[in-house]
This record gives C-alpha cells, sequence and structure tokens, in this order.
C-alpha cells in the first residue's frame, strides 16, 4: 500500500461546548475512490471544510501529500492540489456556462489582475476549458447561461469548476443531492469518468451509489470514524450495523 | 467643563435622533433584506407634513398626526412598489427605494420651494429647562431625547412581550422561519415596513421643528443613518445604538472643539511646516466636525470591516 | 444582433456630421449628451459588469474635473500637457482616488458597498468648501482652453470634437477591457463573489481595481466637463451628480454594454430640451426611474435588446401593432401625468402664490389654454387622461395574456 495522500490524523473540531469532530483518523490512498458515510449530524460536511480549510481543525493534523494543511486559507490548499464541489450548487448563474469555467480555468494560469490581453485569444485557457466542456459532457450548453442549466447540468458544471485546477484530489458534498434516479446513474458515470487517474472523496446518501462507485468506505458516527474498509467489509463490519446501518433498518 | 457637560448631552440627544431613524432602517432591513434608501425621506416627510399641520391642529396634534401619515406612505410604497419588484432581487428594491427618495425630494421642492420652510419649536416648550454657569439648556432637546426614549421603550415592549413582536424578532434571526410561516408574512413585512416609517417620520415631525425643515433633511440625515448602520453593524440593533451615540457625541464634542491637527505637530516641532502647508493641518475641528463621521466609518472599516457588533459576512 | 456593426457605424458618422447638421445650442447639450454618456459607461462599468452599486461617483467625476481645471491653469496658464491631452490628467486622478475610494468601499459587499460610497462622496462633499486651494471655495477655479496641436479650442466645434474623440476612445476602451481576463472576472464578482474567493482569486484587490478603472473613466468624463466650461465648481461633487448618474444608467440599462451610454444621452437630451419647458424635470427623471425599475427591470436598452434576441413568437406586424397600441396609451396617461404635475407646479409657485389676492386665484395658461385652479375642469382633464391612458394599457395588456394563454 502506498503512502496516503491525504490523511487526518487525531483530528478534533468543536464549536464553543459542541464537539463535532471527535479524534478522528481517515487515510486515503492515491488513486482510490474513497467515500465518507454516516447518519445525519455525524458530522461529514464539518469533515470537509476541515480538509478544505472552511475550518480550522482545534486540534489535530491534516495531512496532503505529507504536508500539513491544517489551518491553511481555502484558496492555499486548493493551490495544494485538493479541491472540493460544495452542497448547495455553487456556480456564476448569470453567465455562460464556458464563462464559469473559463474562471475557474484562469486561477490556474495566475491570470488574475491582466487587462492588457484578450480572454478570448488565451489560446491554452480555452483549449482547457474545452476539455472540461467535453469532460463533463456539457459542450454543446457552452453559451447557455448557467442559471438556465437543469439541476444536474448545474452540478455536473460545479464538478466541472472543481476540477478546473487539476487538482490531484476532489472532494464532492453530497453531488447527487435532490436528483432522481437517472440523474443520479448520470451523475455517478460522470464521477467515474472524470476521476479517473486522481483520487477522490466523496459524501453522499445514496447507497447503490456509494457502494457501486467507492472502492474503500469510511463510516462516521458523532464525529468519529469507527470503521473503514471495502463495500464488502464495511457491509459485514458489526458496529458499522450497529451504529448505522441498523439505525436505518430500525 | 460645563461645555463638555452640554456638548455631551447635546450629542447623546442627536445620537438617540439618529438611533430613531436607524432603528426602523435596521429592523425593515433585518426583516425583509431591503435597505430602504427613502428611509430618510419618511424622516423628512414628517416634518413637512407636521409643518403642514401644524396651523390647523395645533403642535401636540400635528406630531401625533404626521407620523400616521408617514406610516401610510410607507404601507403604500410596500404594497404597492416594493412588492412588485420582489422578485428582482434585493439590489432591485434599493435601486427603487433610491428613485422613490428622489421622487419625495423633488416633490418636497414643488410643493414647498427650495428653501427652509418655518416650522419652530411652539411657544409653550421654547424654554430653557435649566442653566449652567449662566447658559441656558433649551427644554425642547431634552424632550426630543424623552420621546426616543419612550420610542425604544414602546419597541423594545412590542417586540419582547408580544406575539407579533416574537414573530419579527424571529424573522430578523431567521427568514426562513416566518417564510414558513405562510400567509401572514406580507401582512407582517407591511406592517414593519409601516411601523419603520413612523418612526422615522416621528423622528422627523419632533427634530424638525427644532434643527431646521429643508429639502436637503433627508439627504443630510440619511447619509448619517448610512454611517450609522455601516459601523454598528446592519441588523444589529445594539450596534445601532452604539453607534448612533458615538456619532452623535464624537459630533457634538468635536462642534466645540478648537483643536487643529497642527497643534499637535507643534509639540513635535513641526508646528512651523504644518502652518505653511495649511490645508487639513489648519482646519479647527469645529469646521470638520460634520466630515468627523465619515473618518471614524473609515477607521471602522480598516479595524474591523463588520462593524462594531456586526457578524461576519 | 447582426445590423449591429452597421448601426454603430452610422451612428458614429452621425456624430461626425453633427457640427453640420444642427444648431450651436444643440450642439452644445451634444457635448453634454456625450460627457453624460462617457460618465454613465464608467458607472456602467462598476454596477452593471462588477455588481457594486455606487451612489457616490459623483466624487470621482468631480476631482477629475477639477484636476483637469487646475493641470490647464499649471505654468501660468500654459498648461500641464497639450489641451486635447488634459483628459489624461482627470484619469490620473480618477483612478488614484477610486484606489483609495475603493480600498474601503470593497471591504464590504452588497448594500454596505453602496452606503460607503455615498459617505465617501460626502465627505468630500464637506471637506471641499475648507480646502480652498484645491477647490475655489464658493468661486470655484476657471481656466482657458489653450490652443494646441494647430487646433484653437476656442470654437463649440473644436470642443465637440475633442469630447467626441475621447468619449469614443473610452467607450472602446471600456469594451476591450470588458474582454480582458480583468473583465471577466468582474461579472464573476457580481454573480458569486464568494465562488471566486474560493476559486483562490483576491476579491478585495479585483474590486478595488475595477473600481479604479471605473473611477478613472469617470475621471475623464469630468475633466472634459470642466474642460467645455472652462471652469470647476464644487457643484460637480453634489449628490445630485450621483443620482443623476445612477437613474440615466439604469434607465438604459446596466447590463447591456451600450444600455448606460444611451441612457445617459437620452436622459440629457430630455433634460436639455425640457429645461425651458418645465421647472421639475428631476422630478419626471424620477418618476420615469421607478417606472422602469417597476415595469422593464432590465431598462429600456435591455428590454429592446431582449425583445431582438427573443422574439415574442407572434409575427413582426402583430408585436408592432401591440407596440404601437402600448406607447399611446402610455401618452396618453403620461400626457394627462404631465398636465397635472406642470398644473399643480404653477399653481403651487411662489410667483403664483403671490398674485393670489383676497380668494382671487388667476387663471393658469398651460398647454395654450387658460385654466382656472378653483374650477373642477383642469383637474379632471388631467386626471381623465391619465385614468383613459391607464385603462387602456391594462387593456392592450389583458388581450396580450388572453392570445398568449389560448396559444398556450
Amino acid at each position: 500500500m502506498s503512502d496516503p495522500i491525504l490523511s487526518l490524523q487525531h483530528v478534533h473540531k468543536s464549536f464553543g461546548e459542541a464537539h463535532i469532530i471527535r479524534d478522528a483518523n481517515l487515510d486515503v490512498i492515491p488513486g482510490e475512490r474513497h467515500a465518507v458515510i454516516g447518519p445525519n449530524g455525524a458530522g461529514k460536511s464539518t469533515l470537509f471544510h476541515l480538509c478544505s480549510g472552511q475550518f480550522a481543525p482545534s486540534e489535530g493534523k491534516i495531512l496532503l501529500n505529507g504536508k500539513n494543511i491544517a489551518g491553511l486559507k481555502p484558496a492555499e490548499v486548493n493551490r495544494r492540489g485538493l479541491a472540493r464541489s460544495f452542497q448547495i450548487t455553487n456556480i456564476f448563474p448569470g453567465v455562460t456556462v464556458f464563462e464559469n469555467l473559463r474562471l475557474a480555468v484562469m486561477r490556474k494560469h495566475n491570470l488574475q489582475f491582466v487587462f492588457w490581453r484578450s480572454a478570448a485569444r488565451l489560446r491554452v485557457v480555452n483549449e482547457e476549458v474545452d476539455d472540461l466542456l467535453t469532460k463533463i459532457r456539457l459542450t454543446d450548453r457552452a453559451q447557455t447561461l448557467a442559471s438556465q442549466l437543469s439541476y444536474s447540468e448545474q452540478r455536473s458544471l460545479e464538478i466541472g469548476m472543481t476540477l478546473a485546477s487539476d487538482p490531484q484530489v476532489i472532494l464532492l458534498d453530497e453531488p447527487m443531492a435532490g436528483m432522481s434516479h437517472e440523474e443520479t446513474d448520470y451523475t455517478a458515470g460522470l464521477i467515474r469518468e472524470i476521476t479517473e487517474g486522481r483520487t477522490l472523496l466523496i459524501v453522499e446518501h445514496d447507497m447503490s451509489v456509494v457502494f457501486s462507485l467507492a472502492h474503500r468506505i469510511s463510516v462516521l458516527v458523532y464525529g468519529e470514524i469507527i470503521a473503514t474498509g471495502t463495500p464488502e467489509e464495511i457491509r459485514g463490519n458489526a458496529r458499522v450495523k450497529e451504529a448505522y446501518l441498523g439505525e436505518e433498518a430500525a | 467643563m460645563d461645555q463638555i457637560l452640554f456638548a455631551l448631552l447635546n450629542g447623546t440627544i442627536y445620537g438617540l435622533l439618529l438611533f430613531m431613524v436607524s432603528a426602523g432602517l435596521t429592523l425593515i432591513f433585518g426583516m425583509m433584506g431591503v435597505l430602504n434608501f427613502a428611509h430618510a425621506s419618511f424622516y423628512m416627510l414628517g416634518a413637512y407634513f407636521a409643518y403642514t399641520l401644524q396651523p390647523l391642529t395645533g403642535f401636540w396634534l400635528a406630531i401625533i398626526l404626521a407620523p400616521i401619515l408617514v406610516m401610510g406612505v410607507g404601507i403604500l410604497v410596500e404594497r404597492f412598489i416594493l412588492r412588485h419588484v420582489h422578485e428582482h432581487g434585493h439590489a432591485h428594491e434599493l435601486l427603487v427605494t433610491f428613485g422613490l427618495s428622489v421622487v419625495i425630494a423633488e416633490m418636497i421642492k414643488m410643493v414647498y420651494g427650495k428653501f427652509a420652510v418655518d416650522y419652530r419649536v411652539p411657544a409653550e416648550l421654547n424654554f430653557a429647562a435649566f442653566s449652567l454657569s449662566g447658559i441656558d439648556y433649551p427644554f425642547y432637546r431634552l424632550f426630543m431625547g424623552g420621546i426616543a426614549v419612550v420610542m425604544f421603550i414602546a419597541i423594545y415592549l412590542l417586540l419582547t412581550k408580544t406575539r407579533v413582536g416574537i414573530v419579527v424578532r424571529s424573522a430578523i434571526y431567521r427568514p426562513q422561519m416566518v417564510e414558513a410561516l405562510g400567509h401572514n408574512v406580507p401582512m407582517v413585512f407591511m406592517g414593519v415596513f409601516g411601523i419603520g416609517a413612523a418612526l422615522a417620520g416621528l423622528a422627523g415631525a419632533v427634530a424638525g421643528a427644532f434643527y431646521t425643515t429643508n429639502p436637503n433633511m433627508a439627504l443630510e440625515l440619511g447619509v448619517m443613518v448610512f454611517v450609522v448602520v455601516v459601523v454598528g453593524g446592519l441588523g444589529s440593533m445594539g450596534g445601532a445604538m452604539a453607534a448612533s451615540l458615538l456619532i452623535g457625541i464624537t459630533n457634538s464634542l468635536a462642534v466645540g472643539s478648537d483643536f487643529r491637527i497642527a497643534d499637535i505637530l507643534t509639540w513635535i516641532g513641526m508646528g512651523g511646516w504644518a502652518e505653511e502647508i495649511g490645508g487639513l493641518l489648519t482646519m479647527r475641528m469645529s469646521s470638520l466636525a460634520a466630515t468627523l463621521p465619515f473618518f471614524i466609518m473609515l477607521l471602522v472599516l480598516v479595524l474591523r470591516p463588520s462593524g462594531l457588533m456586526g457578524e461576519k459576512e | 444582433m447582426k445590423y449591429a456593426p452597421l448601426l454603430l457605424l452610422v451612428t458614429v458618422a452621425v456624430l461626425i456630421a453633427l457640427p453640420w447638421l444642427v444648431s450651436g445650442s444643440m450642439l452644445n447639450a451634444a457635448v453634454q449628451m456625450l460627457i453624460a454618456a462617457l460618465f454613465a459607461m464608467a458607472f456602467g462599468l462598476l454596477c452593471g459588469q462588477a455588481g457594486m452599486l455606487s451612489f457616490g461617483h459623483a466624487a470621482y467625476f468631480g476631482v477629475g474635473a477639477f484636476a483637469a481645471v487646475h493641470a490647464m491653469n499649471a505654468f501660468g496658464g500654459e498648461g500641464l500637457l497639450p489641451t486635447p491631452l488634459l483628459p489624461l490628467v482627470g484619469g490620473a486622478t480618477g483612478l488614484v482616488s477610486g484606489l483609495l475610494a475603493g480600498y474601503f468601499s470593497t471591504k464590504r459587499t452588497g448594500v454596505y458597498f453602496a452606503m460607503i460610497t455615498l459617505a465617501l462622496a460626502e465627505l468630500l462633499h464637506a471637506l471641499a468648501p475648507h480646502l480652498k486651494t484645491v477647490f475655489g471655495g464658493e468661486a470655484g477655479v476657471s481656466s482657458f482652453r489653450m490652443p494646441a496641436w494647430g487646433i484653437g479650442f476656442g470654437s463649440l466645434n473644436d470642443v465637440y470634437f475633442l469630447t467626441l474623440v475621447w468619449t469614443l476612445l473610452c467607450i472602446g476602451l471600456l469594451y476591450l477591457f470588458s474582454k480582458t481576463p480583468l473583465g471577466r472576472l468582474a461579472l464573476g464578482l457580481r454573480e458569486n463573489a464568494h465562488r471566486l474567493r474560493f476559486l483562490g482569486y483576491n476579491t478585495h484587490a479585483l474590486g478595488t481595481l475595477i473600481f479604479a478603472v471605473s473611477a478613472m473613466f469617470a475621471g475623464i468624463a469630468g475633466a472634459l466637463q470642466s474642460m467645455n466650461i472652462e471652469a470647476a465648481n464644487y457643484v460637480v461633487l453634489e449628490s445630485h451628480i450621483s443620482t443623476a448618474v445612477v437613474l440615466n444608467s439604469f434607465i438604459g440599462g446596466v447590463r447591456v454594454f451600450l444600455g448606460p451610454a444611451i441612457g445617459g444621452a437620452v436622459m440629457t437630451f430630455f433634460g436639455h430640451v425640457t429645461s425651458d419647458l418645465t421647472r421639475v424635470w428631476l422630478l419626471y427623471q424620477g418618476i420615469i426611474f421607478v417606472l422602469v425599475m417597476m415595469f422593464l427591470p432590465r431598462g429600456l436598452v435591455g428590454e429592446l435588446v431582449e425583445r431582438i434576441r427573443n422574439p415574442s413568437g407572434e409575427g413582426f406586424a402583430r408585436t408592432l401593432s401591440t407596440l404601437l397600441a402600448r406607447l399611446a396609451s402610455l401618452a396618453i396617461a403620461a400626457f394627462g401625468a404631465v398636465f397635472l404635475i406642470e398644473f399643480l407646479q404653477r399653481v403651487l409657485s411662489p410667483e403664483y402664490r403671490a398674485g393670489v389676492t383676497d380668494g382671487n386665484w388667476p387663471d393658469i395658461a398651460l398647454f395654450s389654454y387658460d385654466w382656472a385652479p378653483l374650477s373642477v375642469l383642469p383637474w379632471a382633464f388631467g386626471l381623465g387622461l391619465f385614468g383613459i391612458g391607464i385603462a387602456l394599457v391594462t387593456m392592450v395588456n389583458r388581450r396580450v395574456a388572453a392570445r398568449k394563454e389560448a396559444q398556450a
């Protein structure tokens, strides 16, 4: 087994008296699709916020490629190769799909205060945008306003923007939330394609998706990771059944 | 010493007045998410309405009727204009109220002319409350302060002790909750807007008699109120109160001060240079008083961008 | 939209030929229109593209105006730069003050931003009377345009062309700016600043920079203004200048590129032609603005562009007849409203009130008739026309709605 690309070591996070994450330990191996599941309120979103820099952990280390990223700002974490999507669709609604992706790609090329070049002539940027459009299957919607996309298309766009910085590790926070069966299947296929050669950490409620998509699954209950393993191992794990699946059955 | 006491008292009362207007603004913003640019126009309307009514009804009835009329205007504005543009978003609502403030100011100019009208403190209230070292302190100032205080107590009780108040308060902190209350939301919005307008109208009716009643008063006070909410943090009543008092008091302290920046520089031996440069450095604090609140705002923006008691955005 | 370049070409050709087409007074108005158009475009960059609503843009316009006058007076009247280049001074001053003001105001977003811009403009306005050396006190600062490059700059024609060249140049630059990465990021700032920050952009610096660019063009517009009238007074810092640019830009429509310019030019034109007819033009401007915001939220040009892009599907003839019917009914309502306002204004005017003696109210001449203010007639006339117009509009709207329903 290779060294973990993302590693949480004894991570705590509390808001005042509320201990949301307690002593979480998690290793994500390069190239795997790793899912985090757990009942509502287990702290999954907080865990993501900690990894992506929205929150700083109260205690513990978060290693990305062996370097501690705990407490770094989101933009800095992003620069080091970890990108995330949001639970709520977080796009630029009033501009075209193409523009959405271009805004995301320009950052990677450090085009920020540039007012002497035409954006239309940034060949590399535009090629990358076209590439992303193909990947997320939105090429023929390129000139549509993002606000006019269907819900699943908006989620695809969101994922496309996450990919724009060409990250090693991608965090997807409930990408299938609110989707129909068809849309879920479609998005699962999309995720499989785009995470080829990258590492994925995903939070998802749809168990059929989780068990078919993930190589390994971690179970988070009351801020603690109580088990990590392959889908089969998780299915057979007694503690998981008791704490999580059992709860669902009851 | 007595002068400082006077300045403090004046400042406190001016601050209370500012709070009367900014409280309504904050209430409306917290509840509806609308920054009502025309809020200070309601203040002006209050003054002009009271001025118009005074010869017919006498002062007391005028300052009671004027806010009620202003409340009517506020309710009409909410019902027929703001609600109409609600779907286009808050920025659009802000712009519409901005347009309304222009329309109101122009209408006032058309009806009452461009210059100040002769709206004065009635003779029966125009006496000295007390005097210190030979200087009389006008009773009417205390009267304004008193009205402001009574208003706060009334609003406070309304917000904390009544059912409607609980709905309104929860709406400030949890707008979705009130959304979920369904059918009565528009009514609550209209009510809050009307009461906010009435508060501003009352402030105008009372203060217009003491300060001047002219078509510029809305802009002058409006800018101060905006400074107050930037400094205090919109949506925070406590912040609005603290900022109102801070700005009122610094303002009136500065008015009575002959301090110049050049004077400090003299201490470190640069007085001559400062006199030569002139400009800002040799201006007396008293003439800069009007600009002081803006500098406080800039300072707050640098040190604590979210305002004294504001939450982070 | 394929006719857009042609339309643009024709407009520019007309603008170039204008001095030979119109009277001197109209040409003077044209100068004002160009300046208002440029100022509105500067505002449009900030507000339309970057989504930052400034209520204090007079500050940068004014700063540019004063800078240009001082630059004209520099070196004993020789001028800091040759006359045609003086707007650069206004632009540079606007840029610097925009950086400073932008730094503070973009610390906050949304309504706070709007309030801070207003407060900063008022700060400058409050300080100006105390800084006599810079702002010249009550009298302001005056100056002369010096001849340069073989051009006299004494005639109105010369001033017109100077203004035209600068306005077109700046609008062109603003267009190019909107196509650059920074210009594109302005849109991101408007649409979702939070997301932009998360992508790793420095949104505060971006906001400040775009604010400064907008202030720079406002400064150029201000410089053109003071060069035109060869003077600057602290009236240019007053809030009504800031107000006018907001109203004009939104009446035109801030989300379409030339919307603010057209709004600025058209409203200035109407302000000019009505200045002899009415004393309450600002009131009309405010009412038009509120109505546009309520019923045509994209602005006039914005709505037009939208209609051309997404035709109603009823065919050209039908659309045109509906439009004409609406316009005709609106014209009736507007005439009624204008009649009422003008009549009221005349009744209330101090001159008239001075003429009222012992309950004797003289007749008032309006639209070449004499009306007795105490009779019902004028009021009924105005209200009646207004009511008829509104009823007609409602009827047309009902018909259109019914047709749509029938189709669906």
